[in-house]
């Protein structure tokens, strides 16, 4: 029970370059690839049985970690009493193993995308299909990307030990080149593709936005209330003017006619308990569809 | 006029439209002003946190955001390390989300942030002795669980160059040193753009003072954890963006020349300085006056369209 506690030195974090740190990774490589391989050549039945065990074992961990009885004021090196115990500790230690396999996994998502991407556009290049040349250009722009990115992070790593790459004026061609494709490049059509959802809400607003019924014209006008309070300017000469009107005619009920304070009483009066009831929705839903899944009941989520 | 006019004006070509958008909200970029704001509770509250919490504490930074939101994100993080770099306040950062490029997007604002303050001879944040940059996770619901746990295990293992070139456990250098546990920072702040803060709340609302920097589509969903006290404060969008700058700029409760005070408000107790040297008013100012053209356009293309819907029914009837 006390081998995860005792594991200071994650692999992750061995010395770089050392051989054992080497050998490790090809262990592992190797021993991945192989798993990865019979996993393909299992028949479906046997996949599908796969799928749900570890769905099912991924799920008991955490359900366990939440109901068993946890181990309270533990030090380190401290073994447990009894099984319960025993069972505290390996959860309390197998955590950090759990989620660094979840970052992997997740990370693997980003892998399988690369993969589908080179399949898809290597099939359409070979084929000649039609606009093959644009995924030329997909493949050029990603192998470049990628190489600048590697060539620029070994440079920083084994390189540049003061962390001088780190200012502008010690940059070198690998990265003015990464700099270029990567922010002069990417991120600025990034930008301007999300940009572009400007142009869609105001024609929509023009086009659209009717106040057609009663459900609409609350919208409406809850939507320009909010929309107001996020315009300072006009806000403040609003504001100022009920100040003023407030002075004048000694009423302070008058304040609640500032633009801010209706927003405030839309937001915490409707719109907050509106967003709470809608997030139980949704947490009671992602129970029921947890369960299902966990117990292998829907059947998309453990089919191979 | 008459019901061709409206219907006309009803079918105004979208490219019409387009051209209006763009030739406003870019005159707009040039229109970098002061305007005069009444900051939200949620910032007021964010602010004084941050210029409260202790300084020999370090703060935990998530920043979740890509380019395609830095109207708002980038402007979030820029104005969070301002003050925290005028704070002399360490700090730690890490992204949680699966997309890629978050890390080094928040990487590079550190570098403009460093640039800009090293042209003002102000200090320059050094990795390893000042700030520590863990990398991506990109399972945001594991790193935090993670983190609850030990987050000795969590990061465990990682190191970091120093100045002077060496690699080192980051638990020992000068910004993790003497840190256990997650209580052992003095805040956390998630910059995001999803829904990444929902997982920090739920993992580690209890364990560390907890506040936000969102996009104004994200920020309507942290309410209901900031009016909880699960979220300290936070900056919603552009606007909480803005007070932040203006607050940094005014303080809070804080007597100015002839004693006027631009920031009043009644729910902080005491006074909050403003953040007396580097930049203050930036990057949400810039952008603050488009923020009024485009809510402006948008309000006018609303009311034009209801008018000229309305119009047109009432002209049509009157024909018949």
């Amino acid at each position: 029970m006390e081998l995860l506690a005792q594991a200071r030195l994650t692999f992750f974090g061995m010395t770089p370059n050392s051989p054992e740190l080497w050998v490790k990774i090809i262990v592992t490589f190797i021993l991945g690839l192989g798993v990865m391989f019979a996993f393909t050549k299992a028949p479906i039945r046997a996949r599908r049985m796969i799928v749900f065990s570890f769905t099912f074992a991924s799920g008991l961990f955490y359900i366990l970690l939440w109901l068993w009885p946890v181990a309270v004021a533990r030090e380190p090196g401290t073994l447990p009493n009894n099984a319960v115990e025993g069972v505290a500790f390996w959860l309390d230690d197998a955590v950090p193993r759990i989620a660094d396999v979840a970052q992997i996994l997740t990370a693997f998502l980003l892998g399988l995308g690369i993969m589908s991407l080179l399949t898809v556009h290597t099939q359409r290049i070979r084929r000649k299909a039609q606009d093959w040349k644009y995924s030329v250009l997909l493949m050029v722009s990603l192998v470049t990307m990628v190489g600048f990115g590697y060539v620029d992070w070994i440079q920083k790593k084994f390189q540049d030990p003061q962390g001088k790459l780190l200012e502008m004026a010690n940059w070198g061609p690998v990265q003015y080149g990464q700099d270029l494709l990567f922010d002069g490049a990417y991120q600025q059509m990034e930008a301007a593709m999300f940009s572009m959802i400007a142009f869609f809400i105001l024609s929509a607003a023009y086009r659209a936005f009717r106040v057609r019924s009663v459900e609409s014209t609350v919208l409406m006008a809850s939507a320009l209330i909010l929309m107001l309070s996020l315009m300072g300017a006009l806000d403040f000469i609003w504001t100022t003017g009920i100040n003023n009107l407030v002075a004048q005619t000694h009423n302070p009920f008058l304040d609640n006619f500032k633009i801010s304070e209706v927003a405030g009483w839309v937001k915490s009066t409707l719109q907050t308990p509106s967003i709470r009831a809608i997030e139980f929705g949704v947490g009671l839903g992602a129970v029921a569809m947890g369960l299902r899944i966990w117990l292998g009941l829907e059947r998309g989520g453990v089919s191979a | 006029m008459n019901a061709a006019f409206w219907d006309k004006l009803q079918k105004v070509d979208r490219r019409v439209l387009y051209v209006v958008l763009v030739v406003l909200t870019s005159i707009g970029l040039f229109l970098k002003a002061e305007i005069p704001v009444a900051v939200d509770d949620s910032s007021a509250d964010f602010y004084a946190k941050l210029m409260k919490i202790d300084p020999n504490k370090p703060v935990v930074v998530q920043t979740d955001w890509t380019i395609s939101t830095r109207g708002e994100n980038m402007a979030h993080l820029e104005c969070l390390l301002r003050i925290l770099m005028t704070r002399k306040i360490k700090f730690v950062y890490y992204s949680a989300t699966s997309d890629a490029p978050a890390f080094q997007v928040a990487t590079d604002v550190i570098r403009h942030i460093n640039e800009e303050r090293k042209a003002m001879n102000l200090k320059v944040y050094e990795r390893g002795t000042d700030y520590i940059g863990l990398g991506l996770f990109p399972n945001a619901e594991g790193a935090n669980e993670s983190m609850r746990n030990d987050i000795k295990k969590a990061w465990g293992g990682r190191r970091v160059r120093m100045p002077d070139g060496n690699e080192t456990d980051i638990f020992q250098t000068p910004v993790l040193k003497g840190v256990n546990s997650m209580g052992d920072f003095g805040l956390m702040v998630v910059v995001t753009a999803s829904d990444t803060i929902d997982f920090a709340v739920q993992r580690l609302n209890d364990k560390v003072e907890l506040t936000g920097m969102a996009t104004g589509v994200i920020a309507p969903g942290m309410l209901p954890y900031y009016q909880a006290r699960q979220l300290k404060g936070f900056a919603g969008g552009l606007k909480g963006c803005y007070d932040m700058e203006y607050m940094m700029k005014h303080g809070i409760n804080h007597p100015e020349e002839g004693g006027k005070i631009y920031v009043n408000a009644g729910k902080i107790v005491g006074e909050v300085p403003p953040l007396g040297s580097g930049k203050d008013l930036a990057r949400a100012t810039q952008y603050y006056a488009d923020l009024h053209i485009a809510l402006s356009l948008l309000i006018f293309a609303v009311v034009v369209g209801n008018v000229a819907m309305f119009a047109q029914k009432k002209a049509k009837k009157g024909a018949e």
